[in-house]
């Protein structure tokens, strides 16, 4: 391993021989580290729940965020470095506010995964602003929202890459919850299956016991926009799993 | 030999001022009025700087998409410049959102564009019209620096004053008890707009020589030419 | 801005059949600032014989009183009363012995001559240039609106009504555009057997 990839891991736009760029995919890596989160996406909206981890009893699990709102019609969870995804958080929110100032219109939830990957991607740029970033953004985001065209999930990575989903999951238990999604999940369903498909998930991939303090859940919808879900009805749900 | 002598002593004539005004009034008036399935738009063919006429077949309202067109008035300078980053504006948001954009969205972008040169504004008088997203025909009106209002009926330019009396009064039935604004049909705003620029022209120079009309309804855009008065 | 346009005004008249119109609004302000709203600038000076003064009301105020001197002396000189065009020709004199100095105000006068009952119509500039067409005049802040109202609803041989109906309108909806006319209306119709003064509620803002 250290031998085919010596030296060329090093620099964030150095292309190996064989034509990889290694800090990305160690970026890529780090997400897997992360702590898991997925989305569901339904005609009647779509739903965002995320895992999270409480390393000590002194911690006060609110203070944990990691399902935020880019805009009415948009919210967002990440897993990797949720760190970095503040700087990425920021960006789709200026550029929400923007759109909304220039076109008095919402900002189309393709549009913000676009205008998050032109930031994501821009980690070998030097320019007037400043040098170039040290390292990609080691965080993957899940963007789910409302517009004219519909409800929509989109998922990007540190490289940049950014592609609609129905269902999706990331972070450390990724693998495995998105094999439960594939097979639990379909078209036709409601807000309220797939929120509880969601936390049956979670409840498979993580290590501890899923209570209403150990997730948090959100959802996008017509009526309600972004709106996260109390913990009771968390409760509510997790008790009929 | 005279000249030889005046050009000895220029240098010693007082310090004299030479001026440049950035702006021009090329005349031209646009007349808009909203339907519930259709918006028409007219504008006269009359370019003319100061008792020159410049040109007598130049229409002012431009096409920005299916649904939306812009009648502008004023510095033709400003007025081409303009609609030229507009439409580049329209070109960039299609391939950024992969979309055509609303005439409301059109209606911000325009305010915000002219609201960006608040201290070096164009000298435009803008009306853009359109249907919006549930096929209604909508008119939006703004000052040069991007103040913008959404009305029914509205004129802008050289006749404005002339012409917006008479539509608040045929077309909003202002200052008449027990008199419900007419409902507006195609036939009925033609003939509106006709009568307008006939008036205007009667009294304005800066208005005159035709009229082109365009109607927008969700089928597309139609297109009618009118000779008016060319003294 | 004009002096003209200091104290704010508008005077239209319309000729119809056998019948002439003038009609004025009720503001006085100071620019911008509005003082009163009963301010008529349409004064009767003979027999279906009116004249409205709109412009800085100052000379408003100078130029009827001047005017009336001068109508009294024709009266008792000639031993008649005056005709529509005479009552031109005196404002035109009285102001253009002010050439150079003016009197800022365009006056627009209105009547039936006394011995044909023809109606009659004029408007003056301020150093007295008349103007007699076949259909009406404007005068005032709210010209511009006043000709595009006009030229749009003025017919041929309006009755008196039609005719009332036809400048009320014009006025009202002209000088709804214009800051500086407006808050109220006073039209007169005159016709061979009797004037009918009309005033008229707008919108007073």
């Amino acid at each position: 391993m250290f031998l085919t990839r010596s030296e060329y891991d090093r620099g964030v736009n150095t292309f190996s021989p064989e034509g990889r760029l290694f800090q990305v995919e160690y970026a890529i890596e780090a997400i897997k580290l992360g702590s898991t989160a997925i989305g569901i996406q339904t005609s009647e909206g779509v739903v965002l729940a995320v895992e999270k981890r409480i390393t000590s009893p002194l911690m006060i699990p609110s203070t944990i965020e990691k399902i935020v709102e880019i805009d009415k019609h948009i919210g967002c969870a990440v897993s990797g470095l949720v760190a970095d995804s503040r700087t990425l958080v920021d960006h789709a929110r200026v550029e929400c506010a923007n759109h909304w100032f220039v076109y008095n219109e919402d900002m189309k939830v393709e549009s913000v995964a676009q205008a998050v990957s032109n930031l994501a991607i821009r980690f070998g740029d030097s320019d007037d602003d400043g040098p170039a970033m040290s390292r990609p953004f080691g965080v993957a985001m899940l963007f789910a929202g409302i517009d004219k065209t519909g409800s929509h999930l989109y998922h990007m990575d540190p490289s940049g890459t950014f592609l609609e989903f129905g269902a999706k999951a990331i972070g450390s238990g990724s693998e495995g919850a998105q094999q439960s999604l594939q097979e639990s999940y379909h078209k036709s369903m409601t807000l309220q299956e797939a929120l509880k498909v969601a936390l049956t998930v979670l409840k498979q991939v993580m290590e501890e016991k899923v209570s209403g303090t150990n997730v948090e859940v959100a959802a996008v919808t017509p009526e309600k926009g972004f709106h996260r879900y109390p913990q009771n009805e968390v409760e509510t749900v997790i008790a009929d799993l | 030999m005279c000249s030889e002598v005046q050009s000895a002593q220029d240098y010693m004539r007082d310090p004299r001022k030479h001026y440049f005004s950035p702006y021009m009034d090329n005349g031209g008036t646009t007349v808009a009025i909203a339907g519930e399935d259709f918006v028409m738009v007219a504008s006269d063919t009359r370019l003319s700087r100061g008792f020159n006429i410049l040109s007598r077949e130049q229409g002012k309202v431009f096409n920005l998409t299916p649904k939306t067109m812009l009648a502008s008035t004023g510095c033709w300078a400003d007025v081409l410049t303009l609609n030229k980053v507009l439409q580049a504006r329209l070109m960039m948001y299609s391939h950024e959102h992969h979309d055509t954009m609303s005439t409301t969205a059109v209606a911000q972008l325009l305010s915000t564009m002219l609201y960006w040169r608040r201290f070096f504004p164009y000298y435009v008088s803008n009306m853009l019209v359109g249907l919006d997203e549930s096929g209604k025909g909508v008119v939006y009106h703004y000052d040069p620096v991007g103040h913008m209002e959404k009305l029914t009926f509205s004129a802008a330019g050289a006749s404005v004053s002339l012409i917006q009396p008479f539509l608040d009064n045929q077309v909003g039935a202002f200052n008449m008890e027990g008199v419900d604004p007419p409902k507006m049909t195609k036939e009925l705003a033609r003939q509106l707009i006709h009568d307008s620029f006939v008036s205007a022209a009667e009294r304005d120079i800066n208005t005159g020589d035709g009229i082109i009309i365009y109607t927008i309804t969700k089928d597309g855009t139609a297109e009618e030419k009118i000779k008016l008065r060319m003294d | 801005m004009s002096i003209l346009a200091y104290n704010g005004g508008s005077v239209v008249a319309m000729k119809g059949k056998n019948c002439v119109a003038i009609a004025t609004d009720l503001r006085f302000g100071v620019q911008a600032q509005t003082i009163t709203t009963d301010f008529e600038r349409v004064f009767e000076v003979g027999p279906h014989l009116y004249i409205g003064l709109p412009g800085l009301v100052t000379d408003t105020q100078t130029v009827l009183q001047r005017l009336k001197f001068r109508i009294k002396m024709y009266e008792m000189r000639e031993g008649r009363k005056v005709k529509p065009r005479t009552l031109m020709a005196m404002v035109q004199n009285l102001l253009y012995e002010r050439r150079f100095g003016p009197y800022f105000v365009e006056p627009v006068i209105a009547g039936l001559d006394p011995v044909t009952k023809d109606p009659y119509i004029c408007a003056l500039d301020l150093i007295g240039c008349p103007c007699e067409p076949a259909d009406f005049v404007v005068s005032g802040t709210s010209s511009e609106s006043l000709y595009g109202m006009c030229e749009t609803t003025w017919r041929e041989d309006l009755e008196p009504d039609d005719l009332f109906e036809c400048i009320g309108q014009s006025l009202i909806n002209a000088f709804d555009r214009d800051a500086l006319s407006g808050w109220g209306a006073v039209v007169h119709v005159i016709e061979e057997d009797k004037v009918t003064t009309r005033h008229i509620k707008s919108r007073m803002d």
